[in-house]
């Protein structure tokens, strides 16, 4: 996507000064950025940065104390829950349930913001979750008990449900730690290839190069810098947020920025192997 | 190159498997009404036996007729009376109470998502116990046609004890509700035990064997009440099925899909106790139901669509109308509480469960 074709298209979702902390600390710390209607947002940072909680001020778990988010203009909090899940999906890390849910239902509960109470699923809906289900590749599972699923199945089940919800917005909470090298790459894609503005955390730099168009730096609660991957990834910012001496060079299939660390840093205690 | 082959593999395995799927929903949706068919059958079938069976052995023949009396039958007044007016309402009390109290154990499971809920943990039914206890020992009398209220009571006031307590602490309220539950449920008993310890024998076996349960207070004009309330409260699950399927994979995710977490759960705890005190209050104690019914339905079938909860309700009202006919049958000439034959049958069938479970090669 090239650059001109993104600042002609307007922002899907703003934050402006956020600010929250919880017992005094300070968890979010003046946080502003856009994203645009279309784009794949990474938001990147060691842990305990802030990651997760400024997620969670976009998709209205908490409120921030200070500072605005708002989607298309309209202030999120001032919107209906009910219209605000109507435009936003959410799929989180995979939470342990002891209940016999099958896929099929896990994935219909996209549906929610959708019906009234009373409403059956009508044919329409019905195929939006067979489709859903088949672009996720789990057709085979679909009467399978969602706890029975592998984690990359059960995050693929999710990204379903999102698909059911139909949003514009996709946010994503670290979707892919604890899968294989082949499924972090796949939920990705699959993210990527819904064609809907996604925001998602990575802890792999390297697939977060990969795929996003936009990177947010998160370093205690601060952001520190944003921008493409190419300006983003520096030998600077790796050293001063992540605390690694690495070496930048281009992916030779899609041209992006590609990391590759040093090792050795417990002889580094004393600052001497720096490259 | 890479990423197109990818995508003409997994069209390909789309196209294979969602012909598969088809093929599953129409089986799906077959055998789902077959099992909707039996278990209606089960509880009409059931409902005969309750009236045919107990200390006065009625045939078959003699059921049907009373029911659907004809000029050309027999006289059979007598048997009439006993059907009509002892064993129907009888029947249809116990078909209630297994249908509430299985309702009341599912919802609770659900928003709390700890399989081992059960009305009884919250404490709803020792506050019953005390309300009933409180009335004896200040009027002497050992059963009136004020038990019922006192029992009513004492369960509204644990209820709301527990609500206070729960709707406080927001963000942790699911572990909040369960201990505070437990504590509830432990202090009423104590306030209880307290009070039995200075009331008469007496008095103290009438309200041990109220606090086992029986279906032996059930009289037609008693009925009204708790049929409106667990058809209402099913009606309200039913409505908000899929909510309460989105509260299964924990409060954020629900959040997101536009559920308001701590106002839904609350509800839904109003209305499970509600069942519970309405039951309580009518029956007395019976333990395991809400617990082992929901259980039993969830081994075979996901409980979240309309089918489940329904299922779950009639399985629960089938599996009580048993217990009340073996309470009546078992001894001669007695009644053996209902609270002890579910709690028995309950424990029996959980050991069975874990040991098949645990031969299973898994």
């Amino acid at each position: 996507m090239s650059q001109g074709l993104k600042i002609a298209k307007s922002a899907l979702l703003t934050a402006e000064h956020l600010s929250w902390c919880t017992d005094g600390n300070l968890i979010l710390d003046d946080i502003s950025f856009i994203v645009e209607q279309g784009s794949f947002t990474g938001i990147l940072g060691p842990n305990g940065a802030g990651k997760s909680s400024l997620l969670r001020c976009l998709y209205r778990f908490v409120k921030p104390e200070q500072g605005l988010v708002s989607f298309e203009r309209d202030d999120i909090w001032q919107l209906n829950a009910n219209d605000y899940a109507k435009n936003v999906a959410v799929v989180l890390q995979e939470t342990p349930s002891h209940f016999n849910l099958t896929v099929h239902d896990v994935v219909a509960l996209g549906l929610i913001p959708h019906k009234g109470l009373f409403a059956r699923a009508n044919k329409a809906d019905d195929e939006k979750i067979v489709k859903a289900i088949a672009q996720v590749g789990l057709v085979h599972k679909t009467q399978q008990n969602f706890e029975h699923l592998s984690g990359g199945e059960k995050q693929r089940a999710l990204i379903a449900r999102a698909i059911v919800q139909s949003p514009r917005l996709l946010i994503m909470d670290e979707p892919t730690s604890h899968l294989d090298v082949r499924y972090q790459i796949q939920i990705m894609e699959l993210a990527k290839s819904l064609g809907i503005t996604v925001i998602a955390t990575f802890h792999d730099l390297n697939l977060a190069s990969a795929m996003c168009d936009d990177l947010l730096v998160l370093d205690q609660g601060k952001l520190v810098c944003q921008g493409t991957p190419k300006a983003v990834l520096t030998k600077e910012m790796l050293s001063d947020v992540f605390g690694v001496c690495a070496d930048i060079s281009e992916h030779h299939q899609h041209k992006v920025p590609h990391i590759s660390y040093y090792y050795g840093y417990i002889q580094d205690e004393h600052g001497e192997h720096h490259v | 190159m890479f990423k197109a082959e990818q995508t003409k593999a997994n069209k390909r395995q789309a196209n294979q498997t969602q012909k598969k799927t088809g093929a599953w929903l129409e089986t799906k949706q077959i055998s789902q009404s077959a099992v909707t068919i039996v278990a209606v059958l089960m509880c009409f079938v059931s409902l005969f036996c309750a009236l045919s069976f107990g200390a006065a052995d009625i045939s078959f023949t003699d059921v049907w007729y009373s029911i659907w009396p004809t000029e050309t039958g027999k006289d059979i007044g007598f048997i009439q009376r006993i059907i009509w007016e002892l064993r129907m309402p009888r029947a249809i009390l116990a078909l209630l109470a297994g249908s509430g109290l299985a309702i009341s154990g599912l919802i609770l499971q659900t928003v709390t998502r700890n399989p081992l809920a059960d009305p009884y943990l919250f404490g709803i039914s020792s506050g019953a116990s005390l309300g009933v206890v409180i009335l004896i020992t200040f009027t002497g009398s050992i059963f009136t046609p004020m038990t019922p209220i006192a029992a009513f009571a004492g369960s509204l006031v644990a209820m709301f004890m527990l609500m206070l307590i729960a709707g406080r602490r927001q963000s942790q309220q699911v572990e909040s509700m369960l201990l505070a539950g437990v504590a509830l449920s432990f202090l009423f008993s104590s306030f209880t035990n307290l009070l039995l310890y200075h009331t008469d024998p007496q008095a103290v076996t009438a309200v041990l064997f109220w606090t086992m349960g029986s279906f032996s207070r059930a009289q037609w004009e008693n009925l009204l009440f708790p049929t409106v309330v667990i058809i209402a409260c099913i009606t309200f699950m039913l409505a908000y099925r899929r909510q309460l399927n989105a509260m299964l994979l924990g409060d954020e995710s629900a959040m997101t899909l536009g559920i308001n977490v701590n106002r839904f759960r609350l509800i839904m705890l109003l209305l499970s106790s509600l069942i519970t005190a309405t039951l309580v209050s009518m029956c007395g104690g019976i333990g395991f139901v809400g617990l082992m019914i929901p259980h039993i339905v969830r081994f075979f079938i996901s409980q979240g669509t309309i089918f489940g909860i329904l299922l779950t309700a009639l399985v629960g009202g089938i599996f009580m109308i048993w217990v009340d006919i073996l309470s009546r049958t078992v001894l001669e000439n007695q009644e053996l509480p209902v609270g002890v034959i579910t709690a028995a049958t309950g424990s029996i069938f959980f050991l069975t469960l874990l040991y098949f479970r645990k031969n299973q090669p898994s």
